[in-house]
């Protein structure tokens, strides 16, 4: 048999090429979930569903895919049945500009949702506008996408970062204490929530100790928290999501900083606690949204429908954040009878979202002025565990949307609509 | 500060030995087969999630001694079906081929055990700080040090007294001649192969224990494991070591003084170590030391 040898064609060059091949494995484009028919009215969904959000964006599609069910089993839009269509950003703004053009062009989808990342959300933005397409954004919180650069065809779903912020500073600071460390994720939305925390320490009159800025993707936080806990802050607050949230959590207990300091934070999700072993469910947080509520009309059905879907796991807030943004598109066009954007949009300044769809206590509705959804904000404590295996969250108040939102005016968003 | 500084250099050491882990592994390949494998961090990835799934049945320790050899196993298949055709060829067919593997590795664990990360408990006394000043010094990172350092040493001896070890570190300088002797090359890489690829499985079942278990979680130990080859030398194993706990330090530093660039600071040093020495630090062509 003969043997083939391959002679030594590797240095030192080819590897520094591997290498940085090897960065571009973080950004590059896999694969495309879609799902084509033959039905009329089309609307795109934008979310990375490769990359660490993976988990989250899976929920948006959960939540998406049952509401465009629901739609259709009702006669669906204008009597047309919807159907949806699924791109992959893979966690890159290239990448997801390009897939909303495709969308757009290509494929004629008449409304976009999309994307969990602010970064992407922002700039698929700047393409629904200029396209002329109703968008709804479901999971991207920074700021300025109903802020300075809101834009009359895009609403939000989920909560801006000044309202994360607001729904808990208060509590943190009565009951934790006025001195306050940062450990903040470096991109668009990590920024803006602690420029909103810092803002409002500030005005209660606390200190900050320090702001730890932690690339996205940082595995190992271990010289971030000898900083922090050398600072002896009363508060070490953790503003990373996803992956980021779970590596952090996981070693602060491993290293004991939660039982000399109080751990704490804004937004926290399910698909965070439940990545992380029952020691490390710690803190005070808010959630968007909670699957367990006393006495909320439809909720039990909602959570029953998902449930059917994904082999009994809960609806999280992303789930919720899917559902509603499909949804909003439906009841907004049957009710106006148009599938015009510029009509749509109009219309949504002030809708209120029905009980069956807001699965919340208080009143929910798209703010006019800024083209943000007044949700609740879910202000609790993380439990190790619960009556169900998926109960991590003990909420002890839900605080409504327009109590958490800054007025209209502070948020820098000046609405120009198409003549 | 001078506490800052002296917590900093050795939790970066400590953060090194990780890195030195998967380095080794990648180097070993790389030195004898000459690929470039990307999909490392993919089998890191394996070896975690294949300890997850039994250590409901093995335990904690069962799963550490059962899932990097079994990542290994797969790895062997890996090798024989897809990169052992490509031997033959120009290297970028298997860099190519491990690069598009990464990928399906991530969506298959992700297919497999969902894109929503699990969780891995560990001993509960592997789970303390040592004292309450050393609070980054926990039972667990300890123990993680010490599995790397008897790693290191077995995977030494391996290649200075063992048959296989010499054949390795031979096939190294060169591959024809030692199949002209008459050793079965194609075993040996084969062998080669699986001793790395344990490696990232050992890694990986580590890895698991310190941070969250999801599929994407081998990408970002898998470029620092580059560059520690790179700032060591390109064949030269010590080297890599070398560099493994150079970079653990310099990103640790960077963290106190310039926390921005705790991820950058690692590129720079690769790139100063390329200016003043272009090898590596202990690199010479084709040289295992």
């Amino acid at each position: 048999m003969a043997t083939t040898v391959a002679h030594h064609l590797f240095d030192r060059r080819t590897v520094l090429k591997g290498a940085a091949a090897a960065s571009a494995l973080q950004v590059a484009s896999p694969f495309i979930i879609a799902a084509r028919g033959e039905t009329p009215i089309r609307i795109g969904m934008v979310d990375p569903f490769t990359g660490v959000y993976a988990a989250v964006a899976q929920n948006e599609l959960i939540g998406a895919k049952l509401a465009v069910e629901q739609i259709n089993a009702k006669g669906g839009v204008l009597g047309r049945p919807i159907e949806l269509l699924v791109e992959d950003s893979a966690n890159d703004v290239g990448t997801g500009v390009q897939k909303t053009r495709k969308l757009i062009e290509r494929d004629q989808v008449s409304f976009i949702v999309g994307d969990v990342n602010s970064g992407i959300a922002q700039a698929i933005a700047q393409v629904t506008a200029e396209k002329k397409v109703l968008h709804v954004v479901s999971g991207g919180h920074t700021d300025s996408i109903t802020g300075k650069d809101c834009k009359w065809n895009v609403y939000r779903v989920c909560n801006t970062t000044r309202m994360e912020a607001n729904s808990v500073t208060d509590l943190l600071f009565s009951k934790y204490g006025k001195k306050w460390h940062f450990i903040t994720p470096d991109y668009a939305f990590g920024h803006t929530l602690y420029d909103a925390c810092a803002a409002n320490l500030k005005k209660l009159g606390g200190t900050i100790t320090g702001n730890e800025l932690t690339p996205l993707g940082t595995s190992d936080f271990s010289a971030y928290l000898i900083k922090a806990r050398a600072a002896n802050p009363d508060v070490l607050l953790l503003l990373p999501q996803g992956s980021d949230m779970v590596n952090c959590l996981k070693q602060i207990v491993q290293f004991g900083i939660n039982k000399q300091i109080h751990v704490a934070g804004t937004q926290q999700e399910l698909e965070s606690l439940e990545s992380l072993p029952p020691e490390a469910r710690i803190g005070i947080w808010m959630f968007e949204w909670y699957w367990k509520q006393p006495n909320t009309p439809h909720l039990a059905e909602f959570v029953a429908d998902v449930r059917k879907r994904t082999n009994g796991k809960v609806p999280t807030a992303r789930t919720w954040f899917g559902f509603t943004s499909v949804h909003t598109y439906a009841l907004v066009a049957n009710r106006e009878k148009t599938l015009d954007a510029q009509k749509l949009a109009q219309a949504l300044g002030d809708f209120e979202l029905p009980p069956e769809i807001k699965l919340q206590p208080n009143k929910v509705y798209y703010r006019k002025g800024d083209h943000q959804l007044m949700t609740s904000a879910f202000v609790g404590e993380a439990q190790s565990k619960g009556s169900d295996p998926e109960d991590l969250f003990q909420v002890n108040e839900i605080v409504a949307g327009d109590k958490t939102a800054p007025p209209v005016a502070d948020t820098g968003c000046t609405l120009q609509w198409p003549a | 500060m001078t506490q800052l500084l002296v917590f900093n250099i050795t939790n970066g050491l400590i953060i090194g030995t990780f890195y030195v882990l998967m380095a080794l592994g990648l180097s070993l390949i790389l030195n004898l087969s000459n690929v470039i494998n990307f999909a490392h961090g993919g089998f890191l990835v394996i070896g975690g999630y294949i300890a997850y799934t039994i250590t409901p049945y093995v335990g904690f320790w069962g799963a550490l001694l059962i899932a990097p050899p079994l990542t290994a196993v797969i790895g062997l298949a890996v090798e024989r079906v897809l990169i052992r055709p490509l031997y033959g060829r120009d290297p970028l067919y298997s860099l190519l081929l491990t690069f598009g593997l990464a990928f399906i590795i991530e969506d298959g664990t992700r297919f497999i055990w969902g894109a929503q990360g699990k969780p891995v408990t560990i001993p509960a006394f592997l789970a303390q700080p040592l004292s309450y000043e050393f609070f980054f010094i926990t039972g667990y990172r300890l123990f993680m040090v010490a599995v790397v350092l008897f790693i290191v040493a077995l995977l030494f001896l391996l290649l200075r007294y063992t048959r296989l070890g010499i054949r390795i570190r031979a096939g190294t300088l060169d591959l024809e001649t030692v199949s002209a002797l008459g050793v079965n090359v194609r075993t040996l890489r084969s062998l080669n192969f699986a001793v790395g690829i344990y490696l990232a499985g050992l890694s990986g079942v580590l890895a698991a224990g310190q941070l969250g278990l999801e599929p994407t979680m081998g990408a970002g130990v898998l470029m620092p494991s580059f560059i520690a080859i790179i700032v060591g030398g390109v064949g030269s194993l010590t080297g890599t070591l070398l560099g493994g706990l150079l970079i653990g330090v310099a990103s640790g530093l960077a963290a106190v003084f310039l926390p921005a660039a705790s991820e950058a600071i690692m590129y720079v040093l690769m790139a100063v170590v390329l200016l003043i020495r272009p090898r590596g630090l202990l690199g010479e062509e084709g040289m295992m030391t």
